[in-house]
């Protein structure tokens, strides 16, 4: 798996051909096994099974069932309620050793079996909770031939559905005490050991994490709370804004021209429009045009694409959240932004300061979060850390002078060394990375932030702020350029910038220019990565953690498939 | 309703030959009209007449055409009662006498029909030039709002008599776009627009001074201003803000369109979104209350204890529906991707993860034409409820259109078209079977054998009874389908759950428990448009396998919307899924019902449209 996305090399290829015969070989073995295991279905210990035969004998039992007329997937189980509910409401109403005398169904998935005879001990989970059930012989209201059916029937993995009495066991564990037991879905792998559930543990393959996250669901318990603090990010997000009155909009996803920020877009075809369409880097633009139109606090929580490599932090597809306010001002939006991020902080783990890994590897640091934060002007904190003057912005030699700063500093910027590149190259180097506390960057010059409106007081630079956590950017935030002449005058020059061979340069909009035309009011507008900001509150270091289902490299099986379709659509056209 | 009825005025304002004094009298009655009892019987008459002469208009009928109509409007509008309509005349009057043609500032500068915009623009930016040498900012950076338009409004509404100003040294702070400009000499009437409503601002010579010529000179409709001032009533009772300055916010380049032609042409209106929402109050309610449709699911959902989650939109393989999806490509990884055209697939693998309920409201893609029902990207709930089936999640669906409909509407029934469509529960439940049969007097339960004399029968009723293209259809299934498509769908006008779909076309449902041949499916139906989809979720592998490869088979025979075995999603069912109700609602289409909007396009605040 090739993390960086970067395109298959010789060696690569060769090493991936070979991995290709590798598979197919071992593929071919596990057919055979498996083959084999459907003729042996005795098994002796199922745990130490090959799981091709544990599969196999599963299918085997399962067509038996159906045969029998039994049904192994019904439709419906009753639940009266959910695992972590069934123990907030009876953990302090059984004694230990007891049980009550009002029966309840629950149900869940088996993560552990003990227990033979007369006596059977399952765990199962759900929703995050776990629950014992302890199943005897005298208690089954089936009877004798029924309870040995059920037993003999289930697996580890499987899901069932429980009906009887809630009590605790002699050493005190919250039980179920069954009259009856039902399979509802029978799995058919072996499930691998939970963690914490015994010494075995956990899945730590991170492909098969993410490639199979259910799978990881199943048995890292630490991982669905992971996707509980995303969604309370998200509500908090939501909350905060509808409470101060803002209203939630879609705008398009798919735009004809890609607008609003500096990325490269991922292309699509109409085909009934025969047009291409881009996917939206940004809402920026069209949410600007709400606010022209008289919706005064608008937001969109969304996804936006950007067809750039995958790495740590980016992902083809992520979520943001942008917000635009009437009568606000860059001033006005650091203030929420303190409040909104600091808020959720402190809301969701319970107080401000954090624990955080910055990187594999690395040494755990602490982030305070406590308002307010700190504040530095671009270009005097870049004087300030360097030591060194920067060239007046409007010097006609100021991308000579950059360079040679940047060569006496030893700072790399890979061409065209446009101002706008070669600064932001100084900030990387001696702003962004010695951040630990949320700090504000401000006042942006006009050439890196072509949407930004210009600073009331000084020259050349513009009401813009960028909240910098851990060395990473987390939130971007200006006043809103809203005079329509330097918004094109701006326009022309990215087009400029792009035609020199920056490719990640805006690209002129005229529809945009022309809503301005009809009057923006006075709007600050502000953008948060809600995936970045997820990894702060979880500690994880890589986005993909914090993603259900990250972007991946196809597996050779499915690159294989995928080729064959292509190859069959290629044909049936010709 | 202010908003309904400052649109009537303004419709009135544009189609009246522009005799002006009168009409703006009336235009800026709009801001009071809450605080007034009005005839609601000859409101809701004005508003149908209001919304046939749009229709009209927007199919293109020529001025002569529409004259009958608008006479029709005024006719009407003069029955308000009688403590407004004497008003208004006064009103009228009282200004013609009072604007000397000299002081008809507006009119001088924006003789509409001779100047083109872009000369417009021109007299404009030279006020911008002004404004700079004078040493004003015409787009300035911020500006403290105290209170909204609509809470003034709520504020005052029974306070102040008939020319009194507040004495209680409240100084007011608000913004605005300009609306209408009325100056007569030392004292100007303007109204603004904020997002909540409409607020009138009385302008004078003696409170604002030298700021008074400023305002005169350089302030046109469309601008956006700040004032700050005190309340009070006019003599004629319509609240007011009494400036004691005011600031240019922004310049508006363009003047707010003519809404004649403005509201003529529906994909100038679509195209120019912001436009449309400047001058059509009743836009910015639409989609107001989208947001609150969202926002009122979430925190339905989120009460019983469902997740909201985040699945992909970019996919290497699809699946989840049948349809069309759009195909792109990433360049650092080499690699083709679709689209996705449903959530389905992946929000079933985060139950058999173990989340026992989830759900995600978000974009879906699909490539096909665009239609008053299709935009090519549309956004749709779907929800999954393990433990649950099919008959669980037609009680939530009641449960939640109810609910929206009482907390969006006030009210279980609402208005489409020209229906009153009720949600009262219980809805109807009928089987397919049953719908069909009650419009075809055939009935295919009594196929019972799935053999060739059987397929013959269904073809022959259907073909008897009209239906197209039967003879392609290869099952008794399809030709049901088929049969409930062309004749029932449209029939069913009040929310039916239609029933127990034939196997054949429901690939992802589950077996029916008893009935052979049948799913646990159900759909639900409105104004006779799908609005909801729902399964008790098919949980046994091999059963999908045997349905993805059926519609793998149909994908090789040229069918581009059928789906592919989906490999990975067969592995992750083999890991043992609960039982699962999953439900699916398209929210275009549900913000359509509730807002009585008879375009997709008027509830996609930027729909796609072809290039022009």
């Amino acid at each position: 798996m090739t993390e960086e996305g970067e395109e298959l090399s010789k060696n690569a290829l060769k090493k991936k051909l070979k991995a290709e015969k590798a598979a197919a070989a071992k593929a071919e073995k596990e057919a055979k096994r498996a083959a084999e295991a459907a003729n042996n279905p005795k098994a002796e210990n199922e745990e130490e099974m090959d799981p091709s035969q544990f599969k196999a004998n599963r299918e085997a039992a399962v067509k038996a069932l159906k045969e029998n007329g039994e049904d192994p997937y019904p439709h419906k189980f009753h639940v009266d309620y959910r695992l972590p509910d069934y123990c907030e409401e009876f953990m302090s109403k059984t004694e230990d050793g007891e049980h009550l005398d009002t029966s309840v169904s629950i149900a869940g998935r088996i993560v552990s079996v003990r227990g033979q005879g007369k006596l059977y001990f399952y765990d199962i989970r759900g929703d995050g909770a776990k629950v014992q059930v302890m199943s005897g012989l005298q208690m089954y209201a089936e009877g004798e031939e029924a309870f040995h059916k059920i037993h003999h029937k289930l697996k580890r993995g499987d899901i069932i559905g429980v009906k009887g009495f809630p009590g605790k066991s002699k050493k005190g564990e919250l039980s179920i005490f069954p009259t009856y037991i039902e399979l509802l879905s029978p799995c058919l792998h072996m499930l691998p050991f939970a963690k914490g559930d015994s010494n075995l543990g956990g899945i730590t393959n991170m492909e098969t994490r993410y490639r199979q996250r259910y799978l990881d669901l199943i048995v890292n318990n630490d991982v669905r709370n992971t996707f509980i603090v995303r969604s309370q990010v998200i509500n908090g997000i939501r909350k905060y804004l509808d409470d101060r009155h803002f209203i939630e909009v879609e705008t398009p996803m798919m735009n004809m021209i890609p607008g609003g920020a500096v990325a490269r877009p991922f292309v699509t075809y109409h085909n009934d429009l025969s047009m291409d369409l881009y996917l939206r880097i940004a809402p920026e633009l069209y949410l600007k045009m709400l606010v022209i139109g008289g919706l005064d606090r608008v937001y969109e929580l969304g996804r936006q694409f950007r067809n750039e490599g995958i790495d740590l932090t980016h992902n083809p597809e992520f979520t943001t959240l942008e917000f635009y306010m009437a009568y606000a001002d860059y001033n006005d939006l650091m203030t929420m932004c303190e409040e909104m991020v600091s808020g959720m902080v402190k809301q969701i783990t319970g107080s401000y300061k954090i624990k955080y890994v910055p990187k594999p590897g690395a040494k755990e640091i602490e982030i305070d979060f406590e308002p307010p934060f700190k504040r530095i002007p671009m270009m005097e904190g870049l004087e300030e850390a360097m030591k060194d003057k920067l060239p007046e912005l409007d010097d006609p030699e100021v991308e000579e002078k950059l360079i040679a700063i940047l060569a006496k500093h030893g700072v790399e910027c890979t061409p065209p060394h446009t101002t706008a590149r070669l600064l932001d190259a100084l900030v990387g180097e001696f702003l962004e990375s010695d951040i630990i506390n949320p700090t504000f960057i401000t006042e942006h010059p006009q050439i890196m932030s072509p949407l930004a409106k210009y600073h009331r007081t000084k020259k050349h630079l513009t009401e813009r702020f960028e909240l910098f956590v851990a060395g990473r950017e987390l939130a971007n935030a200006y006043t809103e350029l809203n005079d329509p002449a330097v918004q094109y005058e701006l326009f022309l020059e990215q087009a400029k910038a792009s035609s020199a061979g920056d490719d990640e340069a805006m690209i002129t909009d005229d529809g945009f220019v022309t809503a301005l035309e009809h009057g923006l009011p006075p709007t600050g507008g502000f953008g948060l990565g809600v995936d970045r900001f997820t990894m702060f509150l979880t500690n994880k270091n890589n986005i993909k953690e914090v993603l259900l289902f990250p972007a991946m490299k196809p597996t050779d099986d499915q690159l294989d498939f995928l080729a064959k379709n292509k190859a069959k659509r290629a044909e049936d056209r010709s | 309703m202010r908003f309904i009825v400052a649109l009537h005025m303004m419709t009135m304002w544009a189609s009246v030959a522009r005799t002006r004094a009168f009409l703006l009298a009336r235009s800026t009655r709009g801001t009071l009209v809450t605080s007034r009892s009005m005839s609601n019987d000859i409101e809701e008459q004005i508003k149908i007449k209001g919304d046939q002469i749009r229709q009209l208009k927007s199919d293109g009928v020529d001025k002569e055409t529409l004259e009958p109509y608008i006479a029709e409007l005024l006719a009407l509008k003069t029955q308000l009662p009688s403590d407004e309509a004497p008003a208004a005349v006064a009103t009228a009057t009282k200004t013609k006498k009072q604007s000397p043609p000299k002081q008809n500032q507006q009119r001088k500068n924006e003789p509409q029909p001779e100047l083109s915009n872009s000369e417009l623009r021109q007299i404009r930016l030279q006020k911008v030039q002004a404004m700079r040498d004078a040493g004003i900012n015409p787009f300035e950076y911020t500006f403290d709002v105290s209170h909204t338009a609509s809470r003034l409004t709520a504020l005052y509404q029974d306070k102040l008599e008939p020319g009194e100003e507040d004495s209680s040294g409240v100084t007011i702070a608000t913004a605005g776009r300009i609306l209408t400009r009325r100056v007569f000499g030392k004292l100007a009437f303007f109204t603004i627009q904020d997002e909540t409503g409409i607020l009138q601002l009385q302008l004078d010579q003696n409170r604002l001074a030298d700021n008074f010529q400023t305002l005169k000179d350089w302030t046109d409709g469309g601008d956006i201003i700040g004032v700050t001032g005190t309340m009070r009533r006019t003599d004629k009772g319509e609240l007011t803000l009494w400036c004691n300055s005011w600031q240019m916010l922004t310049k508006a380049l363009l003047p707010l369109p003519d809404k004649f032609h403005g509201l003529q042409d529906v994909t100038k209106r679509y195209r120019q979104r912001h436009v449309d929402l400047i001058v059509n109050s009743n836009v910015k309610d639409t989609f107001r209350k989208r947001a609150q449709i969202s926002s009122q699911i979430r925190r339905f959902l989120d009460d019983r204890g469902f997740l909201e989650m985040d699945t992909p939109v970019l996919n290497s393989v699809p699946g989840g529906a049948e349809a069309k999806p759009f195909e792109t490509y990433h360049n650092a990884l080499d690699l083709e991707l679709t689209m996705r055209i449903a959530t389905e697939l992946h929000l079933k693998r985060l139950i058999i993860g173990g989340f026992e309920k989830v759900y995600e409201m978000g974009r879906i893609f699909r490539n096909e034409g665009i239609s008053t029902r299709h935009n090519p990207e549309f956004t749709s709930i779907e929800l999954y409820q393990a433990y649950a089936d099919y008959h669980d999640m037609m009680d939530l669906t009641e449960e939640l259109v109810c609910e929206l409909a009482l907390k969006v509407c006030g009210s279980l029934t609402v208005p489409y078209g020209e229906h009153q469509i009720s949600f009262e529960r219980p809805w109807r439940r009928v089987t397919m079977h049953d719908i069909v049969k009650e419009r075809m007097k055939f009935d295919f339960a009594e196929l019972q054998e799935f053999d060739e004399a059987s397929l013959a029968k269904a073809r022959a009723a259907a073909a008897a009874a009209g239906v197209p293209d039967v003879a392609s259809l290869p099952t008794v299934g399809q030709i049901l389908n088929a049969c409930f498509e062309e004749l029932c769908e449209p029939e069913c006008i009040q929310p039916t759950f239609v029933i127990d779909y034939p196997v054949e076309v429901s690939p992802l449902a589950k077996p029916h428990r008893t009935k052979a041949g049948l799913t646990e499916r159900f759909e639900l139906f409105a104004v006779g448009r799908e609005h909801a989809n729902s399964f008790s979720e098919l949980t046994d592998p091999v059963d999908q396998r045997i349905r993805f490869e059926a519609q793998a088979a149909k994908k090789a025979a040229g069918d581009e919307e059928a789906c592919d075995v989906d490999e990975d999603f067969l592995q992750a069912l083999e890991q043992g899924m609960p039982p699962t109700g999953g439900l699916g609602i398209g929210i275009d289409r549900l913000v359509m019902l509730l807002t009585n909007s008879a375009s997709i396009r008027d509830v996609i605040a930027f729909p796609l449209l072809k290039p022009e």
